[in-house]
């Protein structure tokens, strides 16, 4: 599998949380590869499930997130100027002038108002989402026509790659996750695994894990390995509170993780030689792991970090090489003895 | 109006200094009956005969350069520190691609999870920024990227809503667009057409230019300031989309011809077109150098109201665009006969 195409796939289908619809029909696409029962539920979750609940192997879910941050429409002016809300932490600091597409009855471009060098004397102050306007060049007669409130909004980006194994655009978070998941699928066609294999694509991450909950509880898994974006360091940022880039899949460590999961995923790590580093937490992962974790009798799991620069960006950077490492260890995981 | 030559002159870069292939993919453009100059500076100066001699020598102007940025240094870790070359806002640069022709950078700084406090308010500047190519290192960097070497928004040319159209740096190649279509029409009068240079960091192409030119009468043709955006009371817009071309009596760099101010309004009324002016005395452009220039030049600018200008989302009306187009030749022809 060519991690870099999924992955540029993925992320040019919008997705913004409670409207995953336009990502989860290509995250389908590639699911139905592995598992012939690939769906998508009324919350916008994809699952599917590998093997048969009656052979007695224990189930492992793994799970990434497909929603994106962006924005909702909330009120269309006179002029016909659009005032949105925030689905998930978006960056103030850089929306001025972005191009963006209002996902409406059709999708239809703008760019987020703002004033030029000559005339706007205030340059330090961040902007915030409640002063943004999206200009789409239409009076509020034709957008009417066009948009309603309730649809979803993304900033532009083109999916692109940098030098070395490394890409950028929007969305990454999470769908370098979804690529990982689907990675390890590839490598497990046709081999015995110890589990029956459950995958989850959750909707609604970045406003409160609410897919995974309802995913989790309909997947009924004993093991799960979760995976999403954590931060690389990048300048201005604290070297111990950040993963590097391209150094392999960041093994979650924290009291809400399943320690025997950790140590297994520590210890596969070693003899596979595959790339690891740690991330240690003293609570909560702020992913869907907490959710999953707790979710009916609770299932036992771990997590997997894909270290990212430019979080919630449309310019996200991964490295299609860590991508690589957590598909990696989901595999052999799934190979690699049952708990 | 163009909009196939409009974007391939908006997709080509050439900030202030280094307008060279600018220049170079207008003079391809240029039928072979023009005379064409680059002097010292690199301002290109174009002269073709027309069915007459007029009674004044006009020149007409537009600058090539648009704003980007400059690599300062490069950090041990690989990535490039900037400025801008021009004047770019920090919160139009955060976040964004831009291009070094063969590759691409990302132009960001620590994610928002990470930034705290009173720092939440705060637009990080420009010195605060970095551009990562997706090195690791100084010494890979170094074999790509050269101290002094520029970098450019990336060109998203598309049209939107009800004629509208985005791109970068329609400052100025819509001036540059107007001009090379002069040139390749068959002119009444002998036409002469400059298109500067380093009007971004200064304006000071036109100065060189207008003096080895020597008109009587100057237009200068440019994009300017609309900010007739949600939340902008009337007397901050400063022009309006779709009330035509502007016309300034005064702006940070120039005190307008009044004379000339009023015809370019009558000018207006008798063809037909759409004219407004600036409700603001805010920005400046090659007028500034040109009216002082070679003992005085008697000087109008005529531009196409551009919002949110100096990002890579420049947006005009196109109507907007041919009323420019339309003033700008028949005021041409008003001040050759003046």
């Amino acid at each position: 599998m060519d991690i870099t195409e999924v992955l540029k796939e993925l992320c040019s289908a919008a997705g913004v949380s409670g409207a995953e619809n336009k990502a989860c029909v290509v995250a389908l696409k590639h699911l139905r590869k592995f598992a012939d029962n690939a769906t998508m539920d009324k919350f916008g979750n994809v699952t599917a499930f590998i093997g048969d609940r009656s052979n007695g192997k224990k189930t492992l879910m793994l799970e990434a997130h497909i929603d994106e941050i962006g924005f909702i429409v909330s009120y269309i002016d006179d002029k016909g100027f659009i005032k949105v809300g925030e689905c998930g932490g978006t960056d103030r600091r850089l929306y001025a002038a972005q191009t963006v597409t209002v996902h409406g009855e059709c999708p239809v471009r703008g760019v987020i108002a703002t004033l030029p060098p000559h005339v706007n004397s205030d340059t330090k102050k961040a902007m915030k989402a409640e002063d943004i306007v999206i200009d789409t060049g239409y009076t509020k007669e034709a957008l009417g026509k066009l948009v309603s409130l309730g649809d979803r909004v993304t900033i532009d980006s083109r999916f692109v790659t940098l030098k070395g194994t490394r890409v950028s655009g929007r969305a990454t978070d999470d769908r370098s996750g979804v690529a990982a998941v689907l990675y390890a699928l590839s490598l497990l066609q046709g081999k015995e695994t110890d589990y029956n294999i459950a995958v989850l694509f959750a909707s609604q991450e970045e406003t409160g894990s609410r897919g995974a909950k309802i995913g989790a509880f309909n997947l009924d898994a004993d093991f799960c390995l979760a995976t999403d974006v954590s931060f690389a360091y990048t300048p201005g940022c604290k070297k111990e509170k950040c993963g590097e880039m391209g150094k392999g899949a960041m093994i979650g460590v924290s009291p809400v993780l399943d320690r025997e999961v950790t140590e297994k995923l520590k210890k596969i790590a070693a003899e596979k030689e595959i790339p690891v580093q740690f991330e240690i937490m003293g609570g909560e992962t702020g992913t869907d792991a907490d959710e999953i974790s707790t979710a009916k009798n609770g299932v036992r799991t771990g997590l997997l970090s894909i270290p990212q620069k430019y979080m919630h960006t449309p310019v996200e950077v991964v490295d299609t090489g860590d991508i690589k490492a957590v598909g990696e260890l989901m595999a052999q995981f799934a190979m690699g003895g049952a708990l | 109006m163009n909009l196939s030559l409009l974007e391939r002159l908006t997709t080509i870069c050439g900030t202030s200094g280094n307008e060279q292939a600018v220049r170079d993919f207008i003079i391809s453009k240029l039928p072979s009956d023009c005379e064409k100059t680059v002097d010292n500076m690199g301002n290109l100066i174009v002269t073709k005969k027309g069915k007459a001699t007029p009674k004044n020598k006009v020149m007409i102007c537009a600058h090539m350069d648009e704003v980007g940025f400059i690599v300062t240094s490069i950090t041990d870790d690989g990535y490039l520190k900037f400025t801008t070359v021009g004047g770019i806002v920090p919160s139009a640069v955060f976040g964004r691609r831009v291009t070094f022709g063969e590759f691409t950078g990302i132009i960001a700084e620590r994610p928002v999870h990470m930034v705290k406090g009173d720092d939440k308010d705060k637009q990080p500047q420009i010195d605060e920024l970095v551009i990562d190519i997706g090195v690791t290192s100084k010494k890979e960097a170094e074999e790509l990227v050269s101290l002094g070497d520029y970098c450019y928004f990336e060109n998203d040319f598309f049209l939107f809503g009800e004629d509208r159209l985005h791109a970068k740096a329609l400052d100025d190649r819509l001036g540059c667009m107007m001009m090379i279509e002069m040139l390749n029409a068959e002119p009444e009068y002998d036409l002469t057409c400059v298109f500067t240079v380093q009007e971004e960091i200064g304006t000071r192409g036109a100065g060189c230019a207008a003096f080895t030119v020597n008109p009587g009468f100057a237009i200068v043709l440019e994009s300017t300031t609309a900010c007739d955006i949600s939340g902008s009371d009337d007397e901050n817009k400063v022009c309006c989309f779709g009330e035509g071309a502007v016309v300034s009596f005064m702006d940070r760099s120039t005190i307008y011809d009044r004379e000339l101010y009023k015809l370019a309004f009558k000018t207006a009324e008798e063809i037909g077109v759409k004219c407004q002016t600036k409700t603001k005395v805010a920005g400046g452009n090659d007028s500034g150098a040109i009216h002082k220039a070679a003992g005085g030049i008697r000087t109008t600018a005529i531009s196409v109201p551009t919002r949110y200008l100096h990002t890579a989302s420049c947006v005009v009306d196109l109507a907007d665009v041919k009323a420019t187009e339309k003033l700008a030749a028949a005021m041409y022809k008003k001040l050759c006969e003046l």
